[in-house]
């Protein structure tokens, strides 16, 4: 879910110019299970968390724990740009974080699960800050049985 | 980003063209998000990757009501202060957080009269650490928004953040803050200053802009 450079204030855009873009090997999209049968995990780079954990902070590459079940109000945001729009999440929470929207769509049996724990991170860290703790996730997330991930960023 | 997508070629991505902070793109809209949520599982069962996916549907953008303006004076004067602006706000912010049994306010930690204080006694020149600042001031700012969103006529999301920094103590004292955090020794500040305090689309109205 992604916008152009081209929509963004020339003083925005200027700035994420100047930050380097990895390259990476072509990841293969390997054939899987029918939807209907998999387990998915939202995966958040809002700077989501829940009240009272710990505040995103600059080039912060670590996740914060969104379990299932975590009610509306407890979650906040505290990414460090200011840049993108806020008031959609203000208003309502999916617009940024769909596990309403995930949470039906396993209800009517078009998803076949929902991982148990969800996560964020923030965005806007150097890539290498953030992969000792996405290499560690990715443990996790084996081991919650999930086989698909929706990445959500903002 | 369009263009880190194309470097970076993940698998698969659904490309969509809805504001910065909307990916799902209209709030209380859920048939819209859920084909949006739909379209990007879909992706999945495809296997010619990499690939970026165009979503169809598209967000009108608002059409705002020309002179709206914040149905209370809330505009400041010189004899106002932050601390008393942030105090008639409670009212309205209380209604808002009623209305959607919900609050977005709450990283820093602090009440709205503090996270206030704290941005006052950094204009009086003693800066407080970088962070401590930046949660309070992104705490304000949705406690603002979140107030202005409960008055009667709460306008458009766009109008709401115009009224924020045209017209309020809050804006003004934000924008005044940006210089003094720039030109501090101290990293962190500067950062806050010059990337993480005022958005892009507001600093032309930065003092010797």
């Amino acid at each position: 879910m992604v916008k152009r450079l081209s929509d963004m204030p020339e003083v925005e855009a200027m700035h994420l110019r100047r930050i380097e873009c990895p390259t990476y090997d072509d990841t293969p999209a390997l054939p899987g299970k029918p939807l209907d049968q998999r387990r998915v995990v939202i995966i958040s780079t809002a700077g989501l968390h829940k009240r009272g954990d710990r505040p995103f902070r600059p080039g912060d590459g670590s996740y914060r724990i969104i379990p299932a079940e975590t009610p509306a109000n407890e979650l906040v945001m505290s990414h460090i740009s200011v840049n993108f729009d806020r008031t959609g999440f203000q208003q309502d929470l999916n617009v940024a974080f769909p596990i309403d929207r995930l949470r039906e769509l396993v209800a009517d049996g078009t998803v076949g699960a929902m991982a148990s724990v969800h996560y964020s991170f923030m965005g806007a860290f150097p890539p290498a800050a953030a992969e000792p703790h996405a290499a560690h996730l990715a443990g996790l997330l084996k081991a919650d049985g999930v086989d698909a991930a929706l990445l959500v960023p903002v | 980003m369009r263009e880190h997508t194309e470097a970076i070629r993940p698998p698969r991505a659904l490309w969509v063209t809805f504001e910065l902070g909307r990916p799902l793109g209209a709030p209380d809209d859920p048939p819209f998000q859920r084909r949006v949520v739909k379209a990007a599982l879909d992706l999945l069962a495809r296997t010619d990757a990499p690939l970026i996916a165009d979503y169809a549907e598209h967000v009108p953008e608002v059409t705002d009501f020309t002179g709206w303006a914040c149905p209370i004076n809330l505009a400041p004067t010189t004899i106002d202060s932050l601390a008393a602006e942030i105090d008639r706000l409670a009212s309205w912010y209380d209604r808002a957080r009623t209305k959607l049994d919900r609050t977005t306010v709450g990283v820093s930690g602090l009440d709205m009269s503090t996270a206030g204080a704290l941005v006052s006694q950094a204009l009086d020149g003693e800066l407080p650490p970088a962070q401590a600042l930046k949660e309070a001031t992104d705490d304000l700012r949705a406690y603002y928004l979140e107030a202005a969103a409960a008055f009667p006529d709460p306008g458009s999301a766009r109008t709401r953040k115009e009224w924020l920094w045209s017209e309020t103590r809050l804006g003004q004292s934000l924008l005044a803050l940006q210089p003094k955090l720039a030109a501090s020794a101290d990293p962190q500040h500067k950062i806050l200053g010059n990337l993480t305090l005022i958005p892009a689309t507001e600093r032309w109205r930065l003092a010797g802009k």
